[in-house]
C-alpha cells in the first residue's frame, strides 16, 4: 500500500504478437544502448561504432552474406533445439549432432574415394545429395541415443547429449588429425577440402541450404499447431504422463523428436562446413562452430518455441556477431565485444520476457472499504 | 499477533472474523460475487456448496493466496490484508489443503516443524520434540512422530498437517474438503478430534465441504454458496438435509439405481493378475475375474489396496508382473495404450488434473487427448479444428460442463466440470469397457448423481464397466457383482444380493468371511 494506492504485478492473462513483438524490439535498443558502454571506451563515437557493425552486417556485400551464412546455420541448431522443446525434452547436444552431420557429410566423398576429385562414373548431384542425407542421418542417430536413454531408462537427456558433445569432438579429432581418414594432405589437422564438383550449388552465392532453413521456418509452426503428430509432441512437453494416458507412446514420440532435431543439426554441420564458399573443409578450430551452436538453443528459447519469429532473431544474433567481430578489427576495440554484445542482448530478452508476461497494475482502493468494521468501536 | 491466544471476547456475537463484499473475478469466470461471511469464535463453521460454487476460493483468499478483486477482512474487529499465507499464519490462520503438503520421505516431527519460524537453521529436533509432544498431549492427538509420512494412513496424515496449523500457532483452522480421502471410521476420529479442539482449546473451523451428513455432524452453523454467492446462513441443528440440498442445488436431487439389465456375452476376463506399485511392492496380488457385457464389477475398497494399479494394469499404463487379461476373446495383455483407445477400453483415473488433462490446453486439445489417432478427427494428418470443436460443445453440452466457450484452459475449470469433461469424453467413444476409478470424488451431491447416471447409461449400452470406488453408496447402488479389495486381493465376489454393507465394510476391512451374524 502507497497511501490508498496498491501497486501489484500482476500475471497477464493473454499477450498477444504484437505486444511480444515489441518487447523484443525494446530488448534491442536496450541491448544496444547498453552496449555503447564498450564503444566509449574505446574513444571511438557510439554511433561511428553501431554504423560499423550494422552496415558491415547488413550492407556490405561480403559481410551480408556471411551474416546470411551463419543464420542459415543458427536457424538449423536452432530447429534442433526447438522440436525437442516442444515435447519437453532439452537437447543440449546440438555440438555433437552438428559434428556428426560434418563428419557423416565429408565420409561420403572419402569412401567413395573422391577425396582428391570427383570420379567418373557418380554424377556429382547424387554425390552431394547423399552427403546431404547421410548428414542428417547422422544427426539424427546420434540425437537418438539420447532419445532412447531417456524413454527407456528414464537417464536425463541433457546428461547424455552433453557427454555426447565430447565423445563427437574427439571423434572428429581423430578423423581429420594425423593419420586420420578424413585428413587433408597437408597434415595441418584440418580435413580435407571437397573437391569442386562436390561443393553444394550456390545461387547468387546462397547454398541450397538456405532453402532448408527457409522451409523450416515455414513448416514447422504449422506442423506443431495443426497436424496431429504435432498435437502429440504438444501434450507430450505439456504434461508426459496425460499424453501416456492418451496413447502417445513415450519411447516413440522421444525418440522422433530427438532424431528430427539431430537431423536438422546433422544439417547445419553440413551447411556449415561443406556448403559455405571459401569453407569446404572441417577446419582445425571446429570447436567454435560447435560452441556457436548453442547461439541456435538461446534462439529458440527467446523466440518462445516459433520457428518463424526465430528468423529475425538468428540474422540479428549472426549480423551483430558477426558485425561486431569487424568493428573490433576496425575500430580496435577491446577483444571479446562481439560476446559481450551478444550476452547483453541475451539478458534483455530475458527481462522483456518477463516484463511482457507481467504487468505492474496501480489500483486505487475505494474509499468505502476504509470505515471501520463493525464492533470496532467496542475495541 | 503476539497476543492471539487471547480468545474469548465480550461480546459472543461479535465476529472473530468477518468478511465483507468479497469478489473475485478469474478470467471469463466470476468466482465470487460479493460474499460476505461471519465467523464467530470457538464454532466450527461450515462452508457448504457445489463443485465451482466458489467455497477453495473464499478459502485461498482467507488465507492469503488469493487477493479479492474487491471486498475487506476483519480479524477481530481490525482490518486487515494478508498479502501471503506468512500474513495469515502470523494472524492465526492456518489451513489444511485437500491434497497433503507434506514431505513423505521426513518423519512427523520434521513435518510439524518444516517452516516453523523456530525451526530455520540449525534443526534441533531434541530440543523441539517436547514442545510437540506437549501439543499432541493438549489435543489428544496420536501420532507416532517417528513415523514416516509416506507409511502412515491418510487420516493421519491429515492430523499432521493440523498440528502443523496448530504448532504454527493457529487457532483459526480452515479444512478445505477434510472428509475427501478418508475411510469412515477415519472421518469419525477427525470429528470427534475437532470437537475436541473447539470445546477444550477454543480452537475456531472453518470447514469446507459439500457433504451434508458432516454439516450435519460437526457444525454449529452454516453458510451455503452457490456459483459465488452466498445463498444461505443457517443455524445447523435448524436446518434439516433436505433445506441444506435445496439451497446447496437451487432444486430436489434424486438418484435412481441401478436397473437389472440382461447381461451380454462375455467381454473381459483377467487371470491371476500381479502387479508392481511405483515403490516395487507387489499390490495387485493375484486377482481374477470376469466381466460380461452390460454388467458392472464394484471393486469396493480403501485406497492403497491395489485399485490404482489394477485399474492402471487394465489401462495399459503399467504392466503386469504375471496374470494375462483377455479382452473381446484376444489377448491384451502387453497391448499398448493406443491400441486399447481404439479397440473400445475407456479408463476415467481418479487423478484427472494431472492424468486425464493437459491444464495448459483448452477444452478443445484436451478432447483430442482421445481423438488424435481417430482418423475421423485426423484427415490427412491433420487435427480437425471444427470437428474437434463441435465435438467438444457436445460433450459440455451433454455432461453440463461449465465453461463460457471451448477455448477456455482446462485449469480454469474447478475439478467438477472438469471431471465431467473427462468423463463426457471418455464416454463419447462409446467404450465397450469402461474403467472408472473414484469417478464422483470431491464431487458435489448433483454432479456425483449425473455421473453415477452416466456410467449406468453406458451399462444399459451394453458396456461392461469396472467401477472402483470407496463409496459404499455408489457400489451398492451401480454394481451387479461386488469385489471388496484388500492388499490386492479380491477378498470375494459378491452378487448384488449377497452385498449388504456390513458384509462389504467388513471385507475392505480385511475380513475374510464378513460379519457373522450372532
Amino acid at each position: 500500500m502507497v497511501g490508498r494506492y496498491q501497486i501489484t504485478l500482476q500475471a497477464r492473462q493473454a499477450r498477444s504478437a504484437s505486444s511480444a513483438a515489441l518487447a523484443a524490439l525494446l530488448a534491442i535498443v536496450l541491448a544496444l544502448a547498453l552496449a555503447s558502454v564498450l564503444f566509449v571506451s574505446s574513444g571511438s563515437g557510439v554511433l561511428a561504432g553501431y554504423r560499423v557493425v550494422f552496415s558491415y552486417a547488413f550492407f556490405n556485400p561480403h559481410g551480408a552474406v556471411a551474416t546470411l551464412h551463419r543464420a542459415v546455420y543458427l536457424l538449423l541448431c536452432t530447429y534442433a533445439f526447438l522440436l525437442p522443446l516442444r515435447a519437453g525434452l532439452w537437447n543440449i547436444g546440438l555440438p555433437g549432432q552438428v559434428y556428426a552431420g560434418a563428419l557423416a557429410a565429408f565420409g561420403v566423398p572419402a569412401v567413395l574415394g573422391m577425396s582428391r576429385e570427383a570420379a567418373p562414373g557418380w554424377p556429382p548431384g547424387a554425390v552431394i545429395g547423399l552427403m546431404i542425407l547421410a548428414a542428417a542421418a547422422a544427426g539424427a542417430a546420434v540425437g537418438s541415443v539420447a532419445g532412447v536413454l531417456r524413454a527407456r531408462l528414464q537417464v536425463n537427456e541433457i546428461l547424455v547429449t552433453m557427454m555426447l558433445n565430447s565423445i563427437l569432438f574427439w571423434l572428429v579429432s581423430f578423423m581429420i588429425k594425423e593419420g586420420g581418414p578424413l585428413m587433408g594432405a597437408t597434415a595441418e589437422g584440418e580435413s580435407f577440402t571437397l573437391p569442386l564438383l562436390l561443393r553444394a550449388p550456390l545461387a547468387g552465392g546462397i547454398p541450397v541450404t538456405a532453402a532448408l532453413a527457409a522451409a523450416g521456418a515455414v513448416l514447422i509452426d504449422p506442423l506443431l499447431a495443426r497436424t496431429a503428430l504435432g498435437y502429440r509432441i504438444r501434450a507430450f512437453g505439456e504434461n508426459p504422463q496425460a499424453a501416456r494416458y492418451g496413447g502417445i507412446s513415450p519411447l516413440a514420440l522421444s525418440l522422433l523428436v530427438f532424431a528430427a532435431g539431430g537431423a536438422t543439426a546433422g544439417l547445419a554441420g553440413y551447411h556449415t562446413f561443406a556448403a559455405i564458399p571459401g569453407v569446404y573443409k572441417i577446419p582445425g578450430n571446429y570447436g567454435f562452430y560447435g560452441d556457436l551452436s548453442f547461439y541456435g538453443l538461446i534462439t529458440a528459447l527467446i523466440a518462445r518455441g516459433s520457428a518463424l519469429a526465430a528468423v529475425p532473431i538468428a540474422v540479428l544474433l549472426s549480423g551483430l556477431s558477426l558485425g561486431a567481430r569487424f568493428a573490433q578489427g576496425m575500430l580496435r576495440l577491446p577483444f571479446g565485444v562481439d560476446y559481450a554484445l551478444l550476452g547483453l542482448l541475451m539478458m534483455t530478452f530475458v527481462a522483456s520476457h518477463i516484463l511482457d508476461r507481467f504487468r505492474v497494475v496501480w489500483r486505487r482502493t475505494p474509499a468505502g472499504v476504509l470505515q471501520p468494521a463493525p464492533g470496532d468501536s467496542r475495541g | 499477533m503476539s497476543d492471539d491466544r487471547a480468545v474469548p471476547l465480550a461480546d459472543p456475537a461479535t465476529p472473530l472474523l468477518l468478511a465483507r463484499g468479497i469478489t473475485k473475478r478469474f478470467p471469463g469466470v466470476l468466482a465470487l460475487d460479493r460474499v460476505d461471511l461471519e465467523v464467530r469464535a470457538g464454532e466450527v463453521h461450515a462452508i457448504l456448496g457445489q463443485n465451482g460454487a466458489g467455497k477453495t476460493t473464499l478459502m485461498n483468499i482467507l488465507f492469503g493466496l488469493l487477493r479479492p478483486d474487491e471486498g475487506v477482512l476483519y480479524l477481530r474487529g481490525r482490518r486487515v490484508q494478508f498479502r501471503s499465507p506468512h500474513d495469515a499464519i502470523a494472524a492465526g490462520i492456518g489451513m489444511v489443503h485437500q491434497t497433503r503438503r507434506l514431505v513423505a520421505a521426513h518423519t512427523v516431527l520434521e513435518n510439524i516443524i518444516l517452516g516453523h519460524p523456530r525451526a530455520r537453521g540449525l534443526l534441533r529436533l531434541r530440543r523441539l520434540r517436547p514442545e510437540v509432544e506437549a501439543l499432541c498431549a493438549r489435543y489428544g492427538v496420536r501420532v507416532d512422530l517417528d513415523a514416516r509420512v509416506w507409511q502412515l494412513p491418510e487420516g493421519q496424515r491429515q492430523w499432521v498437517e493440523i498440528l502443523k496449523a496448530l504448532y504454527g500457532g493457529a487457532r483459526i483452522l480452515i479444512l478445505d474438503e477434510p472428509t475427501s480421502a478418508l475411510t469412515p471410521p477415519e472421518v469419525a476420529g477427525l470429528l470427534a478430534g475437532l470437537r475436541t479442539l473447539v470445546q477444550e482449546q477454543g480452537v475456531t473451523v472453518l470447514l469446507v465441504t459439500h457433504k451434508l451428513p458432516i454439516v450435519k455432524a460437526s457444525s454449529h452453523r452454516v453458510t451455503i454458496l452457490r456459483a459465488g454467492r452466498v445463498v444461505a446462513r443457517l443455524v445447523t441443528a435448524e436446518a434439516t438435509e433436505d433445506v441444506l440440498v435445496r439451497h446447496m442445488v437451487g432444486r430436489d436431487v434424486a438418484f435412481r439405481p441401478a436397473e437389472d439389465v440382461t447381461a451380454g456375452r462375455p467381454l473381459l476376463q483377467v487371470n491371476g493378475l500381479w502387479a508392481y506399485n511405483d515403490k516395487g511392492l507387489p499390490s495387485v496380488r493375484g486377482i481374477t475375474f470376469s466381466l460380461r457385457e452390460g454388467e458392472v464389477l464394484g471393486v469396493a475398497g480403501v485406497t492403497g489396496n491395489g485399485q490404482e494399479e489394477l485399474a492402471q494394469v487394465l489401462a495399459g499404463l503399467r504392466p503386469p508382473a504375471a496374470g494375462t487379461v483377455v479382452f473381446d476373446g484376444q489377448d491384451i495383455t502387453h497391448l499398448p495404450v493406443l491400441q486399447r483407445w481404439q479397440r473400445g477400453i475407456g479408463y476415467v483415473p481418479a487423478d484427472r488434473s494431472e492424468l486425464a488433462s493437459i491444464a495448459a490446453f483448452s477444452l478443445v486439445e484436451n478432447t483430442a487427448l482421445t481423438y488424435h489417432f481417430d482418423p475421423a478427427f485426423t484427415p490427412r494428418g491433420l487435427l480437425d479444428g471444427a470437428g474437434l470443436e463441435g465435438l467438444t460443445q457436445r460433450i459440455m453440452a451433454a455432461f453440463g460442463v461449465a465453461a463460457p466457450h471451448p477455448y477456455v484452459r482446462a485449469r480454469h475449470l474447478s475439478g467438477g466440470n472438469l471431471q465431467r469433461l473427462v468423463l463426457g469424453r471418455v464416454l463419447s467413444r462409446a467404450p465397450r469397457l469402461l474403467i472408472a476409478h473414484l469417478p464422483t470424488q470431491g464431487l458435489d451431491v448433483e454432479a456425483t448423481a449425473f455421473v453415477r447416471g452416466k456410467i449406468l447409461e453406458a451399462r444399459a449400452r451394453g458396456a461392461a464397466v469396472v467401477l472402483i470406488s470407496e463409496d459404499m453408496d455408489e457400489i451398492l447402488s451401480c454394481s451387479d457383482w461386488v469385489a471388496p479389495i484388500y492388499e490386492g486381493r479380491f477378498v470375494a465376489i459378491l452378487s448384488r444380493r449377497e452385498a449388504d454393507p456390513e458384509t462389504v465394510g467388513a471385507m475392505m476391512a480385511g475380513l475374510e468371511r464378513g460379519v457373522r451374524v450372532p
